[in-house]
């Protein structure tokens, strides 16, 4: 039943919706979409650190360009949401592509203390140059405007356009990684040397995936603007990129369920747990040490192969 | 081709060449051809420079002096994947295939590039080795080292190659699959240029049409006399 999930789309995409659905009818429709929000930016994340197998310490940039792009075109031009988060993705398009192209010539560490001294960068160019841009340390709180039924300030409504988001996320990865592109990107993760003797350019097609990656980041960047009608520069704090590592090492990396397996059980452990005990990191690093040593595969690594 | 009264249409021609390790240098002067057509070997002891000479023509080493051409280009300061789309194709010593692939795939990898139809590059492979046909889903790290040696010079056939450098073939494998590997590098003969490093001299006295010998980074010696080739025991003393 598993390996029938795992190979079909159309079996992944139909699982993932029910659970979801269910899940919310239990919870709360809110606190499910922020759980699918973060599923996207883990999405983005793997497609990079489990396919292509390049670990970046400095993602939450992109999560914060689309967030920030969303928050500033709707603040400052139109408050319209689906252009708004056009632009958000647009943004981080635009970053992925134009830093993308300097870090893709990178690898192993370099790559990934790279990613991490440009979101450093990125969190001082939001907090400090620009205030009367982004808000400063406050951030900017926006308002989105709403279409009849159309309503993205409707929890039911949002929720729905979520899931969908998170499910045309999850198509698009899954057909990107089962394309010849997707045998490339386990190939570059083995040994890009050998794949350039094959007479590939790696240096173009790991710029795509690499911007395919800003892309889908950006996307849950502009969607976590909409839910929350704010955006503040914790969306683009580079001490918060251990959260998506940890819950792609969680789920499984290299596996479109594993990444949202490990999103959504890092959101219950940082929703749940938080309420009980004050220091509930803690029990975040045991995990990651348990997982380390023991379900190298992750949560669903570990499931797929029981 | 054949250009008239013996003599072949040169395909590489490496020229003076120096190669460095920091401050050590392994190739010291080294001049070398391939014509088209012929199987080179290039046969040495541990150390003696053979990878490093191969790598250096694949393009995965700068000469610090000399040249390296084929078909009259320049190969210096040319891009790996580029070499390879002219090409030449390497054969890796140690035989490492992309495990986490299947067999297909790792077909499938290297006709991408090529514009090669993934059924005419199948095809290729299985003209050598049709038992491979079996293998196909299988992930490539369960493979044998005969199987895993094999689908490396398959894979290398795939596209239009023109050249192809095999490192030490037959090294680790039992002598069962050592005779396989010879008959597959003999049935390519006809199609393809090649230039084998090898240590074992009845290897190199059933394939070679021409032998280089290396020691210490320099070519000590090249045995053009095939009667002489297939007598090993003759140029031994040379390693």
């Amino acid at each position: 039943m598993i390996s029938k999930i795992e190979k079909s789309p159309g079996l992944t995409l139909a699982v993932l919706a029910i659970g979801f659905t269910i899940f919310a009818f239990f919870t709360s429709y809110p606190k499910i979409t922020d759980f699918m929000i973060f599923c996207v930016f883990v999405l983005g994340f793997d497609l990079i650190y489990g396919h292509m197998g390049h670990l970046s310490f400095g993602h939450m940039l992109y999560l914060g360009a689309g967030s920030y792009g969303t928050a500033m075109f709707a603040y400052f031009v139109s408050p319209n949401p689906f252009l708004a988060i056009a632009c958000g993705i647009m943004t981080a398009a635009v970053l992925g592509l134009v830093l993308g192209s300097v870090v893709v010539k990178t690898s192993g560490a370099a790559f990934a203390l790279l990613n991490l001294a440009l979101n450093e960068v990125g969190a001082f160019m939001v907090l400090v140059p620009f205030p009367q841009w982004t808000g400063g340390e406050d951030g900017l709180s926006v308002y989105f405007e709403s279409y009849g039924l159309i309503n993205v300030n409707n929890p039911k409504f949002w929720f729905c356009f979520c899931l969908g988001s998170l499910l045309l996320v999850c198509y698009i990865v899954i057909r990107f990684v089962r394309s010849p592109y997707g045998i490339f990107l386990k190939a570059t993760k083995e040994n890009e040397v050998r794949v350039k003797f094959l007479g590939y350019n790696t240096y173009i097609y790991k710029l795509v995936t690499f911007v395919l990656s800003c892309v889908i980041a950006g996307f849950a960047g502009a969607l976590n603007t909409v839910n929350l009608s704010y955006t503040n520069p914790s969306l683009i704090d580079p001490t918060r990129n251990v959260e998506v590592i940890f819950a792609s090492l969680m789920g499984g990396a290299g596996s479109v369920i594993g990444a949202v397996v490990g999103g959504t059980a890092y959101m219950t452990i940082s929703n749940y747990l938080a309420r009980y005990i004050i220091r509930w990191e803690m029990f975040l690093g045991i995990a990651l040490l348990i997982f380390a040593f023991k379900f190298r595969k992750g949560i669903w690594g570990y499931i797929a192969k029981a | 081709m054949l250009l008239g009264q013996g003599r072949y249409a040169m395909l590489l021609k490496v020229n003076n060449l120096d190669v460095f390790y920091g401050p050590a240098q392994v190739l010291d002067d080294i001049n070398i051809h391939v014509d088209e057509g012929e199987l080179v070997c290039i046969v040495g002891r541990n150390g003696a420079g053979k990878t490093t000479l191969l790598k250096t023509i694949g393009g995965f080493m700068e000469p610090a002096s000399g040249s390296i051409t084929f078909r009259g280009d320049n190969l210096e300061g040319v891009p790996l994947e580029k070499v390879a789309m002219k090409g030449i194709k390497y054969v890796f010593q140690d035989k490492r295939v992309f495990g986490e692939l299947t067999v297909k795939e790792n077909i499938e990898l290297a006709a991408y590039p090529t514009e090669e139809s993934l059924s005419d590059a199948i095809q290729k492979v299985m003209s050598i080795h049709p038992k491979m046909k079996q293998l196909l889903g299988s992930k490539a790290k369960g493979l044998s080292g005969g199987e895993r040696q094999i689908l490396l010079i398959g894979r290398a056939l795939v596209g239009k190659p023109q050249l192809l450098l095999v490192d030490e073939p037959t090294e680790g494998l039992a002598a069962k699959i050592i005779g396989e590997i010879i008959e597959i590098l003999l049935k390519m003969k006809a199609t393809i240029s090649m230039v084998v490093v090898e240590q074992n001299l009845s290897t190199v006295s059933r394939l070679a049409d021409r032998v280089y010998i290396m020691k210490e980074g320099k070519i000590l010696r090249e045995i053009t006399d095939r009667e002489l080739i297939r007598q090993p025991t003759l140029y031994e003393e040379d390693l």
